[in-house]
């Protein structure tokens, strides 16, 4: 059943990891989402336009090869300067190179303007949990 | 002209190699002449083909690790520890992402950023833009064989500049190094470029330099069936042959059913083999296998575990060489003392188990026999879709979904088959696409994941694969349903 709610998701920057793209594409559907995925090696660009494209209310960012860092920066100011002023935006994966102290990555990221950022290993339900909350579709 | 499985002349190779070397300003550091006199100064000792024809005769397996950093100072101080810490036997680098598609602007951001950041900010070394003068200051300051490891489906540039640099082995392929790697490269354009590569090795062995090239064989590393990525790797390995390599590693990655990672190597070495000698190809060839290219647990002493099991395998089938996981692999990119200690585990593992080899069985047999008639159905339509011309045979066997890799980025790939464990965990096909196997081979593999599905008491379904995605990071090798955990 379709709860009305569009997300774009994808997997920014030179990476290829393809697998857990496909599984949140999967996971994301069955929990009623219509589902915009760019796939893998998606610049930030793409993620903006396929969110205008589509009128989505949520951006989803993969990363898992480590250059999340530099990949996501300025991607807030992005949003903003093509009109999705108030776009959800999450990110999430091995996000920096190296075993860093999740907490201090968590700020990183934040302070760049995502809503929420998910440490590797993350269950996809969870974040979908907390994508229902932040789109008030009710439980 | 005209894509063909047909070594490159030389007025192909070096009105190519023009181009190629003005790719970026590095590449004005390369000479052939200059680089083959350097290649010939490089001691046994740091030989690739020499030290894995040493193992092969010796039958020790060898531990690799992956390791590499934006800096080349770094990059040393951490091959270094490697060697001396971890008891490597054989060095990489591996090659950052930017590099692998060729965004070598972004590298310099990448370069820049570490330096005033204090830590590495790629996850790999751009060997492209250090050049030949960088990475020949890699290779002067270790004291093993040193090879690239990467994921590059253009990586002509890349591999002038590493083998010139006396790094003597490359990773790679047309279809192993795109397929899982890129998104939207056409396949004919990665094996033209890899055939490139390829002539460079063979062009070397012409003036006596044996240099080794090692198609990546784990592909997505997700749950790949033996029998695609087997077929995948002996159409490598032939393409390679016939622009003159000489000194071969086929791969796989370890799947996790022991019976079927050993008929898995063997098959793809008797299989290989015979392909080789069909086409009248005289290759020294060795083996690879990788610890567990999937989701590892995060917990470090788990991952331990994973990566004895996989060291385990890898002797008990007579690899040549097992590439080394970390305690890390859940989180990303190790530290240099943890990719030290997954290699101390894995040799420690590998000598303890020295000498000794899973022995011949009903079972064992079955699997082997299995495996190359599954890999033959694919092999025989690939040359049937080709003309008896196996790079066209490629392409076309792609298009057609003959050649399919499961969870692959690339749209070139048609992605219809799915894989599932069986009740013992072996990797077999729950949908079988375009792939042109006969139907008892088909009722076969059927049977295994019903016998699966009755165990577990739900259907047969794409739910099986996902669980089994991630049932190696939660602490099994079976994905079952909650309710049996």
């Amino acid at each position: 059943m379709q709860n009305g709610k569009t997300v774009v998701i994808g997997v920014i920057g030179a990476d290829c990891h393809a697998v857990g793209n496909k599984i949140i594409e999967h996971a994301l559907k069955e929990e009623g989402f219509n589902v915009v995925n760019i796939g893998v090696l998606s610049p930030q660009e793409d993620f903006i336009n396929a969110a205008i494209e589509t009128n989505a209310d949520a951006i989803l960012v993969s990363s898992l090869y480590g250059h999340g860092e530099i990949d996501c920066r300025g991607f807030r100011e992005k949003c903003n300067e093509a009109g999705l002023k108030d776009i959800i935006l999450y990110v999430g994966g091995n996000l920096v190179v190296g075993k860093q102290d999740w907490k201090e990555v968590e700020k990183r990221f934040l302070d760049m303007g995502f809503n929420r950022a998910y440490p590797p290993g993350t269950d996809i339900k969870l974040s979908i949990k907390d994508l229902k909350k932040d789109l008030g579709i009710e439980e | 002209m005209e894509l063909r499985n047909k070594k490159l002349t030389h007025d192909e190779f070096f009105k190519q190699r023009e181009e190629v070397l003005r790719q970026w300003p590095t590449g004005a550091g390369v000479n052939l002449e200059e680089a083959a006199e350097y290649l010939k100064k490089v001691p046994e000792h740091k030989q690739f083909s020499k030290k894995l024809r040493y193992a092969k005769e010796n039958g020790i397996t060898l531990a690799q690790p992956r390791a590499g950093v934006a800096l080349v100072e770094e990059h040393i101080n951490l091959l270094r520890y490697l060697q001396n810490e971890g008891e490597a036997d054989l060095l990489p680098s591996t090659i950052d992402s930017y590099t692998r598609q060729n965004r070598y602007n972004e590298c310099e951001v990448g370069i820049e950023e570490s330096k005033k950041a204090g830590r590495s900010m790629l996850n790999g070394f751009p060997a492209v833009n250090y050049g030949v003068e960088g990475c020949r200051r890699v290779y002067e300051a270790v004291d093993l064989p040193l090879q690239a490891r990467h994921g590059t489906p253009d990586a002509r540039l890349l591999s002038e500049i590493i083998h010139a640099s006396g790094w003597t082995s490359n990773e790679g392929g047309g279809i192993s190094y795109n397929i899982p790697y890129a998104k939207s490269v056409p396949v004919e354009k990665s094996i033209r470029d890899w055939q490139y590569c390829d002539r460079l090795v063979g062009i070397y062995q012409e003036m006596g330099i044996e240099l080794n090239r090692e198609p990546f064989g784990p592909l997505t590393g997700t749950l790949v069936p033996p029998s695609m990525s087997n077929a995948v790797a002996i159409i490598e390995g032939l393409l390679a042959a016939e622009q003159g390599v000489k000194n071969l590693t086929l791969g796989y990655g370890q799947c996790g059913n022991l019976i079927q990672d050993v008929a898995a190597i063997r098959a793809l070495v008797e299989q290989a083999e015979e392909y080789f000698k069909m086409y009248g190809y005289d290759v020294y060839l060795t083996t690879v296998f990788h610890q567990w290219m999937g989701g590892f647990p995060h917990d470090e002493s788990k991952a331990f575990g994973v990566i004895s099991w996989g060291s385990a395998t890898a002797a008990l089938a007579g690899a040549t060489k097992v590439i080394v996981k970390t305690p890390h692999e859940a989180v990303g990119i190790p530290t240099k003392e943890a990719n030290a200690a997954g290699i101390k585990a894995t040799k420690q593992t590998l000598n303890l188990l020295r000498g000794q080899r899973l022995p011949e069985s009903k079972e064992l047999k079955a699997e082997i026999e299995l495996i190359k008639a599954e890999t033959k159905c694919i092999l025989d339509k690939v040359f049937e879709l080709g003309n008896g011309d196996l790079a066209v045979g490629t392409v076309k066997a792609f298009e057609a979904g003959v050649l399919d890799i499961p969870f692959a980025p690339s749209k070139y790939n048609a992605g219809q088959i799915i894989p599932a464990r069986d009740n013992n965990g072996a990797v077999r096909y729950l949908e079988f696409g375009n792939i042109p196997f006969t139907k008892e081979i088909k009722d076969y593999n059927r049977q295994l994941l019903e016998e699966r599905a009755k165990y577990e008491g739900r259907p047969v379904s794409f739910q099986m694969a996902v669980d089994d995605i991630f049932a190696v990071g939660k602490g099994v090798l079976v994905g079952r349903p909650e309710n049996m955990r």
